[in-house]
């Protein structure tokens, strides 16, 4: 199926493509990797009237480090995320989700800014995202605002961007350089969506205890999500094969999966219980 | 698919009950509403434009209550189609009494299918729990405003 008809728009600076969503609003849809949109239009599920291309912005195309986050514009290919020495070094964990998304050919063209507008649950760099506690940058004609990964999901496909609004930076923490991560999903064949996955970040302090640690899910709710009680039950602990069932029965706890086709409710809780314990038996393994 | 929903409305069971047999409070609470006309006793013809997102379609169709049983349950047959997709099914409406308060729980079994569900499919469900609580929520909002 080919798209219904729309107006296209392909500014080469961030203003202009600002200037366009204050004009269209709710008429328009920004596309950048396309990943998600294009084929939503093929089907003719999306048709927005006007669509604003912003590929050619190469200005919001970068990984930068400053004041001990690292700062990715957001047209940043998750292919380039991936494969980022600097992103590797400071903050690997990032880097590990973005290897995760689909195929490389898809990798090659979806973008940070794309995958957090379009809020897919079963998102894996959504979900390291609110992991590692990122902050989003959201400019429109009227300024510019900062928001945190906690607060920006809302819903299914739904984030707190108004119909001006556009990100322009996603801002990630530097890593402590000893900082243990692990990222574990299922799909039912390579490069399909994950039907669950559980991202993990643990700091142990000198004596070997857990001195924090974060726990984040993808595919087990509305929107990516945090297990904030498996995460207190592992603070202050030595992390043991009793500790770590016990924090996977607890993340299962603090998911709130779907039933579709592919797997039920009761499955992707299961899911959630086994990731959450070979995650962090992956990271502290390491 | 089967779909459930429950909800506690601050309000008397008789008062709930009148408010899903008022066309026009439905119609108000229904998300994306466009039009509900009554057809025949206990017949609706609806025009909804909804949907989540850059997801949106309009979809036409017929509701019919049936087996009504005052104030306390009755049955929807909805059946609808649009550009999206379309859907076929029937749902169960029953209303608790619990104090001061009322609970109407929903069942429902629903067939979907053309491109939505297909495309849709890993959302579906979520979505359409989603559309339950904004309506559950309007009605609440309803309810407030008949004081």
């Amino acid at each position: 199926m080919k798209p219904a008809s729309f107006d296209y728009f392909d500014p080469a600076r961030a203003e202009e493509a600002l200037s366009l969503l204050a004009r269209y609003g709710d008429d328009a849809k920004l596309l950048a990797g396309g990943q998600s949109l294009i084929p939503l239009m093929n089907f003719r599920l999306a048709r927005p009237k006007v669509v604003i291309d912003i590929n050619r912005i190469e200005a919001l195309d970068y990984i930068r480090e400053e004041d001990g986050f690292l700062r990715i514009g957001a047209l940043t290919r998750d292919r380039s995320v991936e494969t980022s020495p600097r992103v590797r070094q400071k903050c690997p964990f990032l880097a590990r989700a973005s290897s995760l998304v689909g195929h490389l050919q898809i990798r090659n063209r979806s973008t940070i800014g794309g995958a957090s507008a379009q809020a897919d649950p079963a998102g894996e760099v959504i979900a390291a995202l609110k992991g590692l506690e990122a902050i989003f940058v959201i400019q429109s004609q009227n300024g510019e605002r900062t928001e945190r990964a906690e607060d920006f999901f809302v819903t299914y496909l739904t984030t707190t961007l108004d119909p001006t609004e556009m990100i322009a930076e996603v801002r990630a923490p530097v890593q402590p350089p000893g900082m243990k991560f692990a990222f574990e999903e299922v799909a039912r064949r390579h490069g399909d969506f994950a039907i669950c996955g559980v991202g993990v970040n643990v700091l142990l302090d000198a004596s070997g205890k857990v001195e924090r640690a974060s726990i984040c899910l993808c595919g087990a709710g509305p929107t990516p999500l945090r297990a904030p009680a498996a995460e207190a039950m592992l603070a202050g602990e030595k992390p043991d094969e009793k500790l770590l069932r016990a924090a996977g029965e607890k993340a299962a706890e603090e998911a709130d999966p779907d039933e579709d086709l592919h797997a039920t409710a009761e499955y992707r809780r299961e899911l959630v219980r086994v990731l959450t314990r070979r995650a962090l038996e992956k990271a502290l393994g390491a | 698919m089967k779909l459930q929903g429950t909800h506690r409305f601050q309000a008397g069971l008789q008062a709930v009950w009148d408010l899903l047999m008022d066309a026009d409070a439905l119609a108000a609470a229904i998300p994306g509403c466009q039009r509900l006309a009554e057809t025949g006793p206990g017949a609706y013809e609806a025009l909804l434009r909804v949907g989540v997102a850059p997801v949106k379609g309009e979809f036409s169709g017929s509701v019919k209550m049936e087996d009504l049983n005052p104030p306390q349950s009755y049955r929807l047959i909805v059946e609808g189609s649009g550009g999206p997709g379309f859907l076929k099914g029937t749902a169960r409406v029953r209303l608790e009494p619990e104090g001061e308060s009322t609970v109407l729980s929903v069942d429902a079994d629903v067939q979907v299918g053309g491109v939505l569900a297909g495309v849709g499919q890993r959302m579906l469900g979520g979505v359409a729990k989603l559309l339950m609580g904004q309506f559950f929520k309007a009605l609440e909002g309803q309810l407030a405003r008949r004081g």
